[in-house]
């Protein structure tokens, strides 16, 4: 009797709890739409799919630190000018105008009337401050601006910037430093490791509420342009550890503004609210084969012609992106983003089609010949090509899967090899590998793209560690030609050094160029229009960095 | 030495060890953890600058000291919570990350081992009672099946179905996004909404262990000499079963609860993922991605000692509830 | 009184043999041995039906090339199709047909779990013979890292394990695997060797001069066959399991092709969202039937050391 009771008031007790379970899982999942006042209509809250939480967020804004600091922090603090990433074109901000006096020599014009929002005045003194922060804790300088310069001044307005060697393309990434205030940094002890949780800035928005999941800004109403400025709230809900989870989030419309790939985005983001949902997914990168060409037989041109001949790209880029975005031009550019600079001389905007014919030609330039379905050089063996790649990054490893069988079939013994990315850094870095998939340019400056990967002063000897240039590409001619592009001011001899570039790029292959990779903008127009898009490509549609502030400055209600 | 000496010693030394394994496992990765960094900055195939690349190795200090000074410093630390701070989170030790999480895997864990122990107990009874009817096939099929489903895949589907489809539970997370943690009934139900899919799977996909414990226990008591003296005493089978052989039974297996809470924190480690579920085994998923050294090693030393802790109670309760024991 | 009877004359002494036994088996023991234990198995209700699962498994997995209707690595298809005439199970986000990856998959999932299985066994039979039978050192510390090795848990280790090895083959996952599940076995065998070393028959084989390697394997071992094989099939269902987590994860190889890699890539393509979802349904039960059919034979080979589990 007495256990019988026991059961009974057992069951009884769980009972209850699955009821009160029951009836706060109800109360619970209607308080956890996130921003509530946000994408379901409320006019004046924007909500951004934010920073990944792992699960929960860790308060950082430091601006310096942008592995660490949260997305958030571009829309506290500005920069000096914004460069597009698509074609490299310069919007002022807290400098009001640039020149070059002489290739060496970098003035900017400090914009006045600005306050920090403590109500400070910002000054060529806290630019002054900035740069010799960075110099002072090389931790700081991830874009190695002081490899480039050697001196800054300031007299009145004007901030001058000596460089050690002529590098006018330089000025893009100088110019993006983010400026912090002199009368707070200066007191700070540990700028490397400091949080900087109450972040004092110039920019359109200041920190109101942080949480774990979630924090949110308010707009600053002494912002110097605080008119172009609509939404009065910006809220960043932070992301799962599961990507998935993610991507459901990003389909039950719970953002305004998502950069997150979505799998047939017609069915699962478009469709689900045809009025108000829309997509961009510009190119954003360039995706492609590089090969080690400290060894045979990718040192000889011929063999990576015949290789880039070999290719079907529209097929690859078909399968490692869905028909998102198409094949990648062996002139080195993104295009339609840098179509200004492209060399007209190039044949089909440097698209290269498959052709077999002349495929096998270039082969045998380099001594390799069918035989027996294999194509096999002067010793007799088979050509065999190893792929490297990230074994999480799908859509590199849909590509390579196409490369090989493609390689396959012109009688090449390609296979793909997929470690984690750890070892896949190492073996690119150290030269030890064969070939790899990689990344090549998106940063909107030809010079840059170029220079990253093709300068032969990155190209350590294999053994030596580096991360540009990992393929070793070494010629005179193409430094020569990134040298002039750096010393050029004028758009007339830029464009000449930019089409030599180009010109070298598609005859060298130093890097067969496979397809465009994706920026994947996703927007909801219920709330704001003037997102970026392909009538309008203003940015790129990426809310992790410096875009946010771009794109904010565009917005309008709908 | 008496049981619980011994039992003391056991556990120092088993925590001993413990440590050791832990300290020794991590040192065996290939790769660099700079490069794991720079991974989040190149997932989108943008190239990462040499400049950058620099930056974060001064940052992250790159460990380059010999294995037996490593493992001094390894001790200490331990001894003063010192785990170092993580790459994965460079902005707060790797204490105070893990000190966030426990509490909510402590409680997942806690309360999914609670409720799959007093179910899976009371079904294993009303089995073993009930053996050889149809009843006993259905909840011993049914918890065999129940056990056998994968965790993931039985959260992946929940998730779909409940959260995703139908909108009754939340998608993500332990608490409503921009809530801090505090100590209000509201919380607190906020909280138990998050938690209901996660311990959901967790109860079910533990369940069989009960069960089958219980049943073997009560058939086996049944038996036993005494029941039968008990029914040729004139006693009703059923009061036999539930006031003798279930209370007989009932005593806690120690082995049975350490697989059992093995299984669920196994679990617990996947099912979090899915869920998205701010707990230890997410932060331990987060790790090994990142090849997170002091995160990793950390983490897999406070799941071994939870356990080693848990059991060790257990064995204790254990000298308490079992007279024969105590000699 | 006799009654007249036309039956047979009865028997001589010399004639008592019945003629039809004289000639010998001419299978091995083992044969009959395996050929004895399956018909038993056979006759506990559950243990058939676990039977029944794990020979369909064991066939789909043999005559996967004869039974599917693609390759299952091409991707010839369109990709996150749902279930249609052309692709009974839909397609990945690569295009290749699930179907046949489904058939396929059986390959390595079957493998993982026998092979870990068998692995775990082995080292579990050894370690527990070895502490079970000779009391001593070697038993405190062997007894004490079957311990440790039960205590640690299971998943996280073999997360982290499988996170450090370089190589991505299917036999990390065994080696893996069974490295993590040896304990449990081990301690069961352990315990029964002790009983067993007190017994008569084992003092009496060690008296009469049997040299400790006979005595273990042949006159031990024999009498924990149902012991071992429960331990083999409790071994293989977590093997299973794990192999899923694992491939789950991203920790396995994800060139080859297993039902625990098919939920990876429906995870990777989040195939929920696009709303094929027997992409995850599918693999995941066919991972719960094979696990459920090992843990089904197990009761019959329960119930053939426990009499009292016998079902009436």
């Amino acid at each position: 009797m007495n256990a019988r009771r026991y059961k009974k008031s057992a069951l009884v007790c769980t009972v209850a709890m699955l009821t009160a379970v029951g009836a706060s899982s109800c109360a619970g999942s209607n308080s956890s739409a996130p921003g509530a006042a946000g994408a379901a209509g409320g006019a004046t809250s924007l909500t951004i799919e934010g920073d990944a939480g792992n699960p929960a967020l860790v308060e950082n804004f430091n601006p310096m630190q942008p592995s660490s600091a949260l997305h958030g922090v571009n829309l506290i603090y500005e920069p000096l000018e914004i460069v597009s990433p698509i074609d490299g074109t310069f919007t002022p901000f807290l400098a009001s105008g640039y020149k070059f006096t002489d290739p060496k020599t970098l003035v900017f014009t400090i914009r006045q009337g600005v306050k920090w929002s403590d109500g400070k005045p910002f000054t060529a003194g806290d630019v002054l401050f900035t740069f010799n922060l960075l110099k002072k804790f090389p931790a700081l300088d991830g874009n190695g601006v002081w490899q480039h310069m050697s001196a800054i001044s300031a007299t009145g307005t004007d901030v001058t910037i000596t460089f050690k060697d002529p590098n006018v393309p330089f000025a893009a990434v100088i110019a993006q430093t983010p400026m912090l205030p002199e009368h707070v940094w200066s007191s700070v002890a540990d700028p490397v490791k400091f949080t900087n949780t109450k972040p004092i800035g110039t920019g359109p928005f200041t920190l109101g509420t942080f949480a774990p999941t979630q924090y949110a800004l308010q707009k600053n109403p002494s912002y110097w342009q605080a008119n172009k400025i609509v939404p009065q709230q910006v809220l960043f809900p932070a992301q799962a550890s599961n990507q998935n989870t993610n991507q459901l989030d990003v389909s039950s419309g719970k953002f305004d503004w998502a950069y997150n790939f979505l799998p047939n985005v017609k069915t699962t983001y478009v469709a689900r609210d045809p009025q108000h949902n829309t997509y961009w997914f510009p190119p954003g990168g360039t995706i492609g084969l590089y090969l080690n060409l400290t060894k045979a037989p990718y040192n000889d041109v011929n063999f990576r012609t015949g290789i880039s001949l070999s290719l079907d790209r529209t097929t690859i880029a078909n399968k490692a992106v869905n028909g998102y975005l198409g094949q990648a031009s062996m002139s080195g550019l993104i295009l339609p983003n840098l179509n200004k600079w492209l060399d007209p001389t190039l044949a089909n905007q440097g698209l290269v089609k498959q052709d077999a014919a002349a495929a096998t030609a270039a082969f045998a330039k380099a001594g390799y010949t069918m035989q027996g379905g294999k194509l096999v050089g002067k010793d007799g063996k088979q050509a065999s090509m190893s792929i490297v790649m990230p074994n999480n990054f799908s859509d590199w490893v849909a590509a390579a899967t196409e490369v090989t069988n493609q390689l396959k079939s012109v009688g090449i013994n390609a296979t793909s090899d997929l470690p984690q990315y750890a070892q896949y850094s190492q073996q690119i870095q150290s030269g030890s590998f064969n070939a790899a998939m990689g990344g090549f340019g998106g940063t909107g400056t030809p010079y840059t793209d170029f220079n990253n990967a093709l300068n032969s002063s990155f190209a350590a000897p294999v053994g030596t560690s580096t991360s540009n240039n990992f393929e070793r590409f070494k010629s005179a001619s193409v430094d020569s030609s990134l040298s002039q592009l750096a010393s050029a001011t004028d758009p007339a001899a830029q464009q000449v050094a930019t089409s030599a570039l180009q010109q070298e790029m598609y005859t060298q292959t130093p890097v067969v160029l496979l397809y465009y990779g994706g920026s994947w903008g996703l927007f909801s127009t219920k709330s704001f229009t003037g997102w970026p898009s392909a009538s309008d490509p203003y940015t790129l549609p990426t809310n992790y960095n410096n875009a946010l502030l771009t794109v904010l400055t565009h917005l309008k209600k709908s | 030495m008496t049981y619980l000496t011994r039992k003391v010693v056991l556990f120092v030394i088993t925590l001993w060890a413990a440590i050791t394994l832990n300290f020794a496992l991590p040192r065996l990765m290939p790769g660099s953890p700079v490069d794991a960094a720079l991974a989040k900055l190149g997932s989108s195939g943008i190239p990462v600058t040499n400049a950058e690349r620099h930056a974060i190795e001064v940052q992250l200090g790159v460990p380059n000291t010999g294995l037996l000074s490593q493992y001094g410093s390894y001790l200490k630390n331990i001894a003063t919570l010192n785990f170092g701070t993580s790459y994965s989170f460079p902005s707060e030790t790797v204490a105070q990350t893990i000190g966030k999480a426990l509490p909510w895997t402590l409680v997942l864990v806690g309360v999914s081992t609670i409720f799959a122990f007093v179910i899976g107990t009371l079904l294993g009874v009303y089995a073993g009672w009930r053996r050889g009817r149809s009843a006993d096939s259905v909840v011993t099929l049914g918890s065999t099946l129940f056990a056998a489903f994968p965790p993931f895949w039985l959260g992946l589907l929940m998730l779909y179905v409940l959260a995703f489809k139908w909108n009754l539970f939340p998608l993500k997370g332990g608490y409503a996004p921009g809530v801090t943690p505090n100590l209000s009934p509201a919380f607190f139900l906020d909280a138990m909404s998050h938690s209901v899919l996660p311990g959901v799977t967790l109860v079910i996909t533990a369940l069989s262990g009960w069960v089958f414990g219980m049943r073997n226990n009560m058939i086996n008591t049944l038996g036993e000499d005494y029941v039968t003296f008990a029914e040729a005493n004139g006693l009703r089978t059923r009061t036999v079963a539930l006031m003798y052989a279930a209370r007989n039974a009932l005593l806690p297996n120690v082995t049975a609860f350490g697989l059992s809470l093995g299984a669920i924190i196994g679990g617990s480690v996947l099912v979090e993922g899915v869920f998205s579920y701010p707990g230890l085994g997410n932060l331990l998923y987060v790790a090994v991605t990142n090849h997170d050294f002091p995160l990793m090693q950390a983490l897999f030393l406070v799941i071994t000692l939870s356990m080693l802790v848990a059991i060790f109670v257990v064995d204790l309760l254990y000298v308490r509830l079992d007279p024969r024991i105590r000699q | 009184m006799t009654i007249a009877t036309t039956g047979p004359p009865p028997l001589n002494p010399g004639d008592l043999a019945p003629t039809k036994v004289a000639k010998a088996s001419s299978l091995p023991v083992s044969l009959l041995f395996v050929g004895r234990a399956l018909r038993t198995l056979w006759s506990n209700r559950k243990a058939r039906i676990g039977l029944v699962i794990l020979a369909v498994v064991i066939l789909i997995a043999v005559f996967a090339p004869v039974l599917a209707p693609y390759s299952p690595t091409s991707t010839n298809f369109q990709p996150y199709q749902s279930p249609d005439a052309t692709n009974w199970f839909g397609t990945t986000g690569n295009g290749q047909d699930v179907f046949s990856q489904m058939l396929y998959g059986a390959r390595i999932s079957l493998f993982v779990g026998l092979a870990a299985g068998t692995l775990a066994t082995l080292v579990a039979v050894t370690i527990g013979l070895v502490t079970g039978y000779r009391p001593g050192v070697i038993d405190e510390v062997l007894s004490f890292v079957t311990n440790l090795a039960l205590v640690i848990p299971g998943l996280p280790l073999m997360i982290i394990l499988a996170a450090y090895l370089s190589s991505r083959s299917v036999w990390t996952i065994v080696l893996v695997v069974s490295f993590t599940s040896w304990a449990t076995g081990a301690r069961v065998i352990r315990s029964q060797a002790s009983t067993l070393r007190d017994r008569e028959f084992i003092t009496s084989a060690v008296f009469s001069g049997e040299r400790l390697f006979r005595v273990v394997f042949r006159e031990i071992l024999p009498n924990m066959t149902s012991l071992v094989a429960a331990s083999f099939f409790s071994a293989a269902t977590a093997a299973v399991m794990a192999e899923a987590s694992l491939e789950f994860l991203g920790l396995g190889n994800p060139n080859t092709v297993s039902w625990g890699t098919i939920l990876y890539f429906a995870q990777q393509q989040n195939a929920l969202l696009t709303g094929q979802w027997v992409l995850v349904f599918a693999p995941g039960l066919a991972i719960a039937l094979l696990a459920v059919s090992f843990t089904l034979i197990n009761f019959g080979v329960d119930a053939l050391s426990n009499p009292r589990l016998r079902e009436k």
